[in-house]
């Protein structure tokens, strides 16, 4: 299994959280160890990435998704 | 402002209270609105800077005060206003209706189950249910009040259905076994998820999904492609109505209104009571008080005002001023700011006052003061953009968007030079994306209303006593003496008429008086640039003062004072020189 940093992700691959930074904000938006995520959209000159968690979108800026580890799933 | 009361949380003759409690973007403020009446107060915590709404809340003859505890996602004092919202839940109350978003049922369930210790009665108010069916989101109602042991009510608060069976039970003692369920609320954030793991198994069901246009929409804005264009395209369209549509008021209604009407009428009866002389003059001459605040004010700002603010407040609730947010982050990042600054830079080209204490939810003291710079340094309020159009919308559109332009030119200057003096961090940009909704007429009529009248106030008085100021040195030759004394500077420097001084002298008031008087005056299109960029970084008004001193500190803003005036001369004067020269070549 694939693991990498969240900025370095695809576009509408699906991934699972499998280290992160203590950051109480991201913890309470959904975005927790072992949920699965969806990249929704990159935005360019190193803008926020934007992923889908359960039925919600939260953008999330590159320098902390930089700092976010996941795990690719594999359909 | 009525920033120095209180919110009033204990009534005297014990008045039920109730708190409306729940995550951001979930329709609170849509419940709220729907469930009071017409007077609802607004005002800070005690010594926050979060303001906290209150209304009266009644059924069936029964009465109730609501409080609209700010939208929070946690409990854990990680922000001013989740300690707010702690504090009032200390407070106690006799009700909460908790707010769940049927669309995001599990992380709305989060908050809610840390409720349990405050050991008050709970009634589930579940909004959007038409939204999450519309997603393909089925929820069991009847099991998540069994799970929940308190009533859950189905609601489309845009619509308002459900409310009235919300209202009820919100005045029915249902015995809730408070002790019991505070008891078993789970305590560690792990154990509340595993539970609410639990509750979403059982009452969550997928149904066939239904794609609306607003859903498709909303994915689209948030790509970069077609995101970019869309945002463009909104930006263009709202400045489209605001000055497209304030001209066509004007126009139309507003100025033969004002001018073929109410003016001759004023004038008329004033000549007739009061004999002819400086006293006249003062009233109804030159700069009259009584012709130009009301000329002014409605004839050539209100209609902008308005338009501004409608325009606003319905991308506001759309929901998609996050998703430009999220859009603008990575440009506004290299400004020393995040992309959420960007609401508090467009309620700027409104009102810097609110601009302001709006960047009270920055995150670091940086961004508060380089938002707070950038808009009082090179962002127009609505009612100076007004007296732009109004100057300049007639004479020379090359000039105005020329203007703009210098304005645009000067906001990355501004940024890009902060960011690097300032020192700390800009805090990175981390947001919910809420749905894409459309705007419920009650909340923003209500909003709308609170805007204008807050405009009406604060513009009216210091632009009357602005226009009584200009009467007066006008009037009684003083402004002569005035004019001579600075006219180096104006005529010189700036290459414009000394008359100009009156517009330096009334900007210190408010921002449009800088643009204003230069309309009686006739310029060449070379003057008109330099007026209308000596104006646009000229001092901001004395109520931009006032909140600088009392937000920042006096030091700051007498920094600001002084580097607007700087920057205003050095720049106008520049464009004066250049402009001539460059006129001198062509001739």
């Amino acid at each position: 299994m694939n693991i990498l940093p969240l900025a370095l992700t695809a576009k509408n691959n699906c991934y699972l959280i499998h280290r992160m930074p203590t950051i109480p904000l991201l913890e309470v938006l959904g975005v927790r160890l072992g949920v699965f995520i969806e990249i929704v959209s990159k935005q360019p000159l190193k803008g926020p990435i934007v992923v889908r968690v359960g039925n919600r979108e939260i953008a999330i800026d590159r320098d902390i998704a930089q700092n976010i580890i996941v795990k690719e799933v594999v359909e | 402002m009525s920033c120095h009361e209180t919110v009033k949380v204990k009534d005297s003759n014990h008045e039920r209270k109730v708190l409306l409690v729940g995550n951001p973007n979930v329709g609170k403020s849509v419940i709220f609105s729907r469930l009071t009446g017409v007077q609802v107060e607004s005002a800070n915590y005690p010594g926050t800077t979060v303001d906290v709404s209150s209304g009266e809340f009644t059924w069936n003859n029964k009465k109730a005060v609501l409080i609209d505890v700010p939208g929070v996602y946690s409990l854990e004092a990680n922000s001013v206003a989740e300690e707010v919202a702690i504090n009032i839940l200390e407070e106690g109350a006799d009700l909460i209706i908790y707010v769940l978003d049927a669309t995001n049922l599990g992380r709305n369930l989060d908050l809610a189950l840390q409720l349990a210790k405050y050991q008050i009665p709970v009634v589930y108010a579940l909004n959007l249910v038409d939204i999450a069916e519309m997603q393909g989101i089925v929820i069991d109602t009847k099991r998540l009040s069994e799970l929940l042991m308190a009533p859950v009510i189905p609601t489309v608060a845009t619509q308002n259905k459900g409310l009235k069976e919300l209202a009820e039970v919100s005045f029915t003692d249902n015995n809730q076994e408070l002790a019991a369920t505070s008891q078993r609320a789970p305590v560690s954030s792990e154990m509340r998820w595993k539970k609410i793991d639990q509750i979403i198994k059982e009452v969550e069901k997928e149904g066939s999904k239904q794609e609306s246009f607003l859903q498709r929409l909303g994915e689209w804005t948030i790509q970069p492609m077609p995101g970019w264009p869309i945002a463009i395209f909104v930006l263009l369209l709202s400045l489209g109505i605001v000055v497209g549509g304030g001209k066509g008021l004007r126009a139309l209604i507003l100025l033969p209104l004002v001018n073929n009407i109410i003016v001759p009428f004023i004038t008329t009866v004033v000549s007739a009571i009061v004999p002819e002389g400086i006293f006249l003059n003062l009233l109804v001459g030159e700069y009259g008080v009584l012709i130009k605040s009301i000329e002014w004010p409605f004839a050539l700002v209100l209609p902008y005002v308005f338009l501004f603010y409608i325009v606003f407040s319905i991308l506001e609730d759309s929901g998609y001023l996050p998703r430009l947010a999220v859009m603008a982050d990575a440009t506004l990042k290299r400004l020393g700011i995040q992309g959420g600054s960007i609401i508090p830079l467009m309620l700027g080209y409104g009102c810097a006052v609110p601009a302001i204490l709006g960047t009270r939810t920055a995150t670091t003291k940086k961004e508060r003061m380089i938002v707070t710079a950038l808009v009082s340094f090179a962002i127009p309020c609505a009612s100076q953009s007004a007296a732009f159009f109004a100057l300049l919308g007639d004479h020379s559109l090359l000039v105005l968007v020329l203007m703009y332009l210098i304005s645009f030119l000067a906001l990355a200057g501004v940024g890009a030079i902060l960011n690097r003096v300032i020192p700390g961090q800009t805090q990175p940009l981390l947001i919910e994306i809420p749905n894409l909704l459309p705007p419920d007429w009650s909340t923003l009529t209500k909003k709308l209303k609170m805007r204008m009248k807050h405009f009406l106030v604060e513009a009216e008085i210091p632009m009357f006593l602005g226009i009584l100021l200009a009467a007066v040195v006008v009037e009684t030759g003083l402004f002569n003496q005035v004019s001579i004394w600075i006219e180096p500077m104006v005529s010189g420097w700036l290459g414009l008429p000394p008359e100009s001084s009156l517009s330096l002298l009334l900007g210190i008031i408010r921002r449009e008086l800088a643009v204003l008087p230069l309309l009686e005056l006739n310029l060449s299109t070379l003057q008109l640039l330099v007026g209308a960029t000596l104006a646009l970084f000229y001092l901001p008004c004395i109520s931009v003062f006032a909140v600088l001193a009392k937000e920042f500190s006096l030091k700051f803003a007498l920094g600001i004072g002084a580097s607007t005036i700087a920057a205003a001369f050095l720049f106008a004067g520049i464009i004066n020189h250049v402009g001539s020269f460059l006129l001198l070549l062509v001739g």
